[in-house]
């Protein structure tokens, strides 16, 4: 008889309870994987910033427009690279609900300084001949069904165009794909002269400047040079990097998702002693069949050895059926969050963490019971009468 | 019928003074039920809070005006000659000084949050005092009004909980501009509570917006009647501009964090099985534990009956233990919990968790259903089991 044999006699000689026990462990890293991964979507803005990159706003805030002529004065700063200006559209198609990531650029510029955005060169050229061309990004071209050559009315929210309405034509000349699969490619660039020309306000403002340094070492002395050349003018600026940028802008989304990653841990973490206590005590009861065993000549580290390995089964069972459940549905989930979480992925860090944690609520619900049974003695045991 | 209720009443009495030889087990599902209650509670108090603030904001009896499609003050344009048509409109309450209209500015301003150290949007609104006067709840707290024609602003209590470098007196530079904190206003705990107040002829010469404005406030002359206004609207072509009341405008807004709720509600469930999986493991250990007992008692003549609802009994007890402290956690942690996030408006709307009595309704009916379920099948095994064979089986 070999001891896994034996391990396997032991777990299921309940086979209510090791459902019921393991069910809970499943439910909780299901939930665990499930919202790690939405947590992690959540956060991925940071994380896919370039070094080099930098964003200049104005100061007052960043939704508070900036003179064009910042353009050239910034791109004269030593140690920038390339900079390019943008405006937000406030985009959407048809329905205002339906709300699309869209801005006005100065082209050749926006694609030296954001080179994760990759273009076929023939496409590449067709954007930068036609004015009222768009660059649409692969995934938002997915979701609407859009076609290179395809005729597209895109709404705003905020701006009239000087023909009444607030719908702008435009012909999609390029699709462009992200050169990392993150990369988030549900948005699309158009002119900004064709935007400037068409819009009732008229004027030569622009929402923000990106830019990048010559080097990341230099990004603090360039923000700071370009700070200081405005301030005390009308419109001062503020530059940061571009990962600082995103990071507040998440942030302002405040301690709500603190608070509920928060609560939704310590419930993972909660429902983690409930079921250990009861793994523990399922094996604690079992002290009098221990005693057997030595009995029959069973050395202690090989009960110690059975006992913590059947706690680890029981764990990783449940656990990583949790876990597969999680990646399921993040799965089917992907399709239709998408527009929302483009970076619904469970990576390996995930995974990782989560089965650390099962290898830990094994450990901890095993080990004293196993190092009681490695102490026990046999004649107290049966003296107990259990 | 009495004797059916006393033994009732005896076994229940046995099997809850008897808990504390099933500490441990006992502990677990009242820290089970108690999770899943705090968790539940304490997505719905957020919800609820949020909600109290967006919707105490809107008023039946007032109407707001902003660009067709701008679906937030933000990215709404009105102009001065849209103004002067809409206050010769019909359907708008008028006074001695002419019709009840309020045209106002909404800028953003970058603030410090307390809780992050980074910066977060603040609203900084323009108005003069007949929109103030619209805000029917709306108070001085401390300090004074702001005088017009001058860099004074008053700040919203919401603004002096969650931000930094408000307080009275206090010099507040946006870009360029500095302003001086003159007063602290409050609108009973709503949304306008999350804003900066300012005069609205100051705003409009430092932010560069002329003589235009982004929405329009009217006080309507029947509380609820757009039909005047639409009217005009219809009418007259230079007029793109939506209408609605300002209960339907926060209601909008104040959807965004129903989905958190839901959520939490989602969330919730899927722990509940989960703790109600240890509940019946706990319950069915404690049976067990008492398979003897029980068969003794049957053997003495107890009704079935009796020894299914002791166990049932003792579920609920402990279920309810655990809801009990649950909802204690959850309001200990979470009532009045300042929290702020990012509004519809693209600003932040500062708000405060609310553990209202029937957010406990539901937090206890949930934990007498986990009790009920965990105790019913263990319960029925209980009582089902031949006496004979609980004898030969109860180690």
């Amino acid at each position: 008889m070999s001891d896994l044999y034996l391990i396997y006699k032991n777990m299921t000689r309940k086979p209510l309870r090791l459902f019921l026990t393991c069910f809970a462990i499943f439910i909780a890293f299901l939930i665990f994987g499930a919202v790690t991964t939405l947590k992690g979507a959540l956060d991925s803005g940071i994380e896919l910033s370039a070094d080099n990159r930098l964003v200049v706003v104005n100061r007052i805030n960043f939704t508070k427009s900036l003179p064009i002529a910042y353009y050239q004065k910034v791109s004269a700063i030593d140690g920038v690279r390339d900079v390019t200006h943008m405006n937000w559209f406030g985009g959407y198609y048809q329905e205002p609900s339906s709300q699309i990531v869209a801005m006005a650029v100065e082209p050749e510029s926006y694609l030296r300084v954001y080179d994760e955005v990759v273009v076929e060169p023939a496409q590449r050229e067709a954007w930068l001949q036609n004015r009222q061309g768009a660059l649409v990004g692969e995934k938002l071209a997915q979701i609407y069904g859009w076609k290179v050559g395809d005729r597209i009315p895109v709404s705003s929210n905020i701006f009239s165009h000087k023909d009444g309405g607030h719908t702008w034509d435009f012909v999609v000349e390029g699709i462009f794909t992200g050169s990392n699969e993150q990369y988030d490619t549900r948005q699309m660039v158009f002119h900004y002269k064709y935007f400037m020309e068409t819009q009732t306000f008229g004027g030569d403002w622009i929402g923000w400047l990106a830019l990048t340094t010559d080097d990341p070492s230099l990004n603090e002395q360039v923000a700071k040079s370009i700070d200081e050349t405005f301030a005390n003018s009308q419109n001062e600026t503020d530059t940061s990097t571009e990962k600082a940028f995103n990071k507040a802008f998440i942030e302002q989304i405040g301690n709500i998702g603190l608070i509920i990653f928060g609560v939704v841990f310590m419930a993972f973490f909660t429902i983690l002693v409930v079921v250990g206590n009861t793994m523990a005590l399922a094996i604690r009861e079992r002290t009098g069949e221990i005693a057997v065993l030595k009995t029959l000549g069973f050395s202690s580290p090989r009960i110690f050895r059975m006992v913590l390995s059947e706690s680890m089964l029981v764990a990783l069972l449940g656990g990583l059926s949790g876990l597969a459940a999680a990646w399921f549905l993040i799965e089917g989930a992907k399709a239709t969050m998408a527009r929302f979480l483009p970076n619904l992925i469970m990576g390996q860090d995930i995974i990782l963490q989560a089965i650390g944690f099962m290898l830990l609520l094994g450990l901890v619900t095993g080990l004293l019971p196993a190092i009681q049974a490695l102490r026990l003695n046999i004649v107290t045991a049966f003296n107990r009468g259990v | 019928m009495r004797s059916l209720l006393s033994q009732i009443a005896t076994v229940t009495a046995m099997n809850i003074r008897s808990l504390p030889r099933r500490l441990w087990m006992s502990l677990a599902m009242v820290l089970a039920s108690a999770v899943v209650v705090a968790i539940l509670l304490a997505f719905l108090a957020m919800a609820r809070g949020f909600e109290v603030t967006m919707n105490g904001a809107g008023s039946d009896g007032v109407a707001i005006l902003m660009r067709e499609g701008a679906a937030a003050e933000l990215n709404s344009v009105v102009l001065r000659e849209q103004l002067n048509l809409i206050e010769e409109s019909a359907g708008i309450a008028r006074d001695a000084e002419g019709p009840l209209v309020s045209p106002e500015l909404y800028v953003i301003v970058d603030g410090i949050k307390k809780s992050t150290g980074t910066e977060a949007n603040i609203p900084l609104r323009g108005l003069n005092a007949r929109g103030m006067a619209m805000r029917e709840n709306m108070q001085l707290i401390e300090g004074r009004m702001f005088t017009p024609g001058t860099n004074e602003m008053i700040v919203g209590a919401g603004v002096l909980r969650e931000f930094d470098g408000f307080d009275i007196g206090r010099e507040v530079r946006f870009g360029k501009n500095v302003w001086t904190v003159v007063g602290v206003f409050s609108t009973g705990g709503n949304v306008f509570e999350s804003e900066l107040w300012a005069d609205i002829r100051m705003i409009q010469s430092h932010y560069d917006r002329g003589s235009s404005y982004q929405s329009i406030r009217v006080q309507l002359e029947k509380a609820g009647d757009l039909a005047p206004l639409e009217e005009t609207i219809a009418r007259e072509p230079r007029l793109n501009l939506d209408v609605q009341t300002e209960r339907e405008f926060f209601a909008g807004q104040g959807k965004q964090l129903q989905y958190i709720a839901i959520f939490g509600r989602v969330i919730s469930f899927i722990m509940a099985l989960g703790a109600l999986a240890g509940a019946l493991n706990t319950m069915y250990t404690s049976v067990a534990d008492r398979a003897r007992e029980i068969a003794t008692l049957r053997a003495l003549g107890f009704g079935n009956f009796s020894a299914f609802c002791g166990t049932i009994a003792e579920a609920l007890v402990l279920a309810a233990a655990g809801g009990v402290l649950g909802s204690l956690a959850a309001f200990v942690f979470f009532d009045g919990l300042n929290a702020s996030t990012l509004g519809g408006s693209f600003t932040q709307v500062v708000f405060k968790f609310e553990m209202s009595p029937d957010l406990f309704v539901q937090g206890a009916l949930l934990a007498l259903l986990i009790g009920f379920v965990s105790g019913f099948f263990p319960a029925w095994r209980a009582a089902r089991i031949p006496v004979i064979v609980a004898f030969r089986n109860g180690v």
